[in-house]
């Protein structure tokens, strides 16, 4: 049962050089955890030191989150709105759904190919339409 | 098949199982502005970050959603709708907006770099204190500034990560790199916005005491 406890223990100078991962929760495995807490228990330094950079990168994550918070101009909910109904009646008629070139044989066969070249061109012509859309509604 | 029916007995009305295959054009609109559209103010807070530029946001969210509807039916429903978003987005500023720029991308060495904690660095504890007192007279405009000065994959390392809250993984799959590649962006990217900040802060003086803007 207290298998995590009996993790091998861990050198102070690999815990230092891994502390940032320890802290953004992306060690490896759930023992991994456990014997960076263990080793946080015995050892003040490496606790003091990965204490120091959680509350640093917590600081910097919350400074960040309330500055980059921008809200989408209603003009952009529109055009999206409005991108949407047509690019859903655009493939009613199969155009669109699955962006396919039609390719005819020699033996007589046709085979479809998907090409996602296609798509991006396309969808770029087609979001430009929308744009100048509304430069024209405004 | 099981999968769909015991799905449907734990509770039907959170689990929709979808058959992409028979769901009508009228059904997947509906699915598309009922679940994607949600993220239209937050991938714009992002495409502010990547492009910098107000209008090119707009234009690169706009651009997203149209790959997004036309390629709805190969998202995996269950999946992270949110990350699918982001790499669209991002694949589509890394091979269009960017290319507009003609920017040179620096490079920055970041496989070299797998020292992912300094630890001689930080063994100072008054440098610490300096650098957290600087901190503490940060406004928002010197964030941003901070963010738009720094390389554009340290930025969308830091954004995703921090900001947005992905995984490496996640980040990984995001941006096209090996999450090795990720964690020494990230990790490079949060050093130099810490000391870029504490630089802003000590240009505008500590105590300006609450002042507005």
């Amino acid at each position: 049962m207290n298998n995590l406890n009996n993790a091998q223990p861990v050198p102070c100078d690999k815990i230092l050089q891994t502390l940032v991962l320890f802290i953004d929760h992306e060690l490896a495995s759930e023992p991994e955890y456990q014997s960076y807490l263990n080793h946080f228990q015995e050892c003040p330094e490496c606790y003091e030191e990965m204490k120091y950079e959680s509350d640093a990168i917590a600081f910097m994550k919350e400074l960040l989150q309330m500055n980059c918070n921008e809200q989408a101009p209603q003009e952009l909910h529109d055009r999206i709105l409005q991108q949407t109904q047509v690019l859903a009646g655009q493939s009613q008629v199969q155009f669109f759904s699955s962006t396919t070139v039609t390719n005819f044989t020699f033996d007589g066969t046709t085979s479809i190919q998907v090409t996602q070249e296609f798509t991006q061109e396309f969808t770029q012509e087609f979001t430009q339409e929308i744009r100048h859309d509304f430069t024209q509604d405004q | 098949m099981g999968v769909a029916l015991s799905l449907m007995d734990i509770n039907q009305s959170e689990v929709a199982v979808v058959d992409r295959a028979t769901e009508s054009v009228a059904q997947k609109k509906a699915r598309f502005e009922r679940d994607a559209l949600q993220y239209t103010n937050q991938l714009y807070a992002a495409a502010m970050r990547y492009t910098k530029d107000p209008h090119d946001a707009q234009d690169l969210v706009q651009d997203t959603y149209a790959k997004a509807f036309v390629a709805f039916h190969q998202f995996e429903p269950g999946t992270n709708l949110k990350a699918w978003l982001y790499r669209i987005l991002t694949t589509t500023f890394i091979n269009t907006y960017r290319k507009d720029q003609r920017r040179p991308q620096i490079s920055d060495g970041e496989l070299e770099d797998w020292q992912i904690y300094d630890a001689a660095s930080h063994t100072s504890d008054q440098g610490r204190s300096a650098e957290d007192v600087a901190l503490e007279g940060i406004v928002d405009v010197d964030v941003r500034a901070a963010l738009a000065a720094m390389s554009e994959d340290f930025r969308m390392a830091v954004y995703l990560a921090d900001v947005e809250g992905f995984s490496y993984k996640e980040i990984a799959e995001i941006v096209g790199v090996p999450a090795g590649t990720v964690m020494s962006r990230l990790h490079r990217g949060r050093k130099l916005l810490r000391t870029s900040l504490a630089g802003y802060a000590k240009d505008r003086g500590f105590n300006r005491g609450g002042s507005d803007e």
